[in-house]
């Protein structure tokens, strides 16, 4: 039960494409907490079984 | 950025109940959360199939290229975007975007990675600006909470010269079908959708919004303001459906 937990990978071109939807700034992709971090909004949105959750009330807020 | 919040209507409809303007994501999220595993079979249920040929029609009407990179709004369980697909011999980047979490988790199990998954707000798309050569949204636009302000982050997220197609119910144009219409999606839907999905409240709201949507040539007028080129029109079925399209231009 030692081996790495697998994540549903999420395809690398959607990362690409995706932008924080309310500062439309980039996102950097946490692969070890399976989130997707926007600095400038302080926001960090859940990607659940592959799938990236991109809704501001779903995300963890990053301020303090 | 010129989006004025002022302009926004405080409250929206849902179904024929008003409700604050911030509720209606909520709502509408929980309603498909909810339908979602009886989606694809009440569709077919209700439409005796014929859902099937407007997505047909509705996908020639975009006229899919390969190459083309398409954002599939409100895409659901993956019907319009799949379809796509097939035409273009899968050489085509389609991302499905939609607020309900359980429509998406349906879609992916139904076509995994055929297609990218996203859950997202139509107000608010997680997508830069200037991205898409096309934008389809089927039997979307009547769920949003602003059909105005969503057409213009569509158009923001367009490429000059991108397309945006619409599918959604509208209204009956031919004199006897209307009746027959109105007679069975009042009295029959709701209750199919008792039997069926166990859920007479999600199928009672699907028949209101449909009434709530603006008819026709409303709805260019809308496209019109938010910015697209060449709006226009095509009924289907007489007009309980119709497909909308319009151009970003610069």
């Amino acid at each position: 039960m030692t081996e790495q937990k697998e994540h549903p990978s999420i395809e690398p071109k959607l990362l690409e494409l995706l932008v924080c939807p309310v500062s439309q700034g980039p996102l950097t992709f946490d692969r070890e907490a399976q989130e997707l971090i926007s600095s400038q909004a302080k926001l960090a949105y859940p990607i659940r079984d592959g799938i990236p959750i991109m809704l501001p009330e779903e995300a963890r807020s990053l301020e303090n | 950025m010129t989006r004025d919040d002022d302009d926004q209507p405080a409250t929206s409809s849902f179904g024929f109940t008003q409700v604050a303007r911030e509720e209606k994501p909520r709502l509408v999220q929980d309603l498909f959360n909810r339908v979602a595993d009886d989606y694809d079979v009440m569709n077919d249920l209700m439409s005796l199939g014929v859902h099937r040929l407007w997505k047909d029609s509705f996908v020639s009407h975009l006229r899919p290229f390969k190459g083309m990179n398409l954002l599939d709004l409100a895409g659901g369980t993956g019907d319009i975007a799949a379809r796509v697909l097939d035409r273009t011999d899968n050489q085509a980047d389609v991302v499905v975007c939609d607020l309900s979490e359980g429509m998406v988790r349906a879609g992916k199990k139904r076509f995994g990675a055929r297609m990218g998954w996203v859950v997202g707000d139509a107000l608010r798309l997680p997508f830069s600006d200037r991205h898409f050569d096309g934008v389809t949204m089927a039997f979307g636009l009547r769920n949003v909470a602003d059909i105005d302000a969503c057409l213009r982050e569509i158009h923001r997220v367009l490429k000059p010269g991108g397309r945006f197609c619409c599918l959604e119910f509208s209204q009956v144009h031919w004199p006897v079908l209307d009746r027959i219409y109105e007679e069975y999606s009042f009295k029959l839907i709701p209750r199919i959708g008792a039997m069926v999905a166990k859920d007479r409240a999600a199928y009672q709201y699907l028949v209101e919004s449909i009434r709530r949507f603006p008819p026709q040539e409303e709805l260019v007028m809308k496209m019109r303001n938010a910015g697209f080129g060449a709006a226009k029109y095509a009924n289907l079925s007489g007009g309980i459906a119709a497909m909308h399209s319009g151009l970003r231009v610069a």
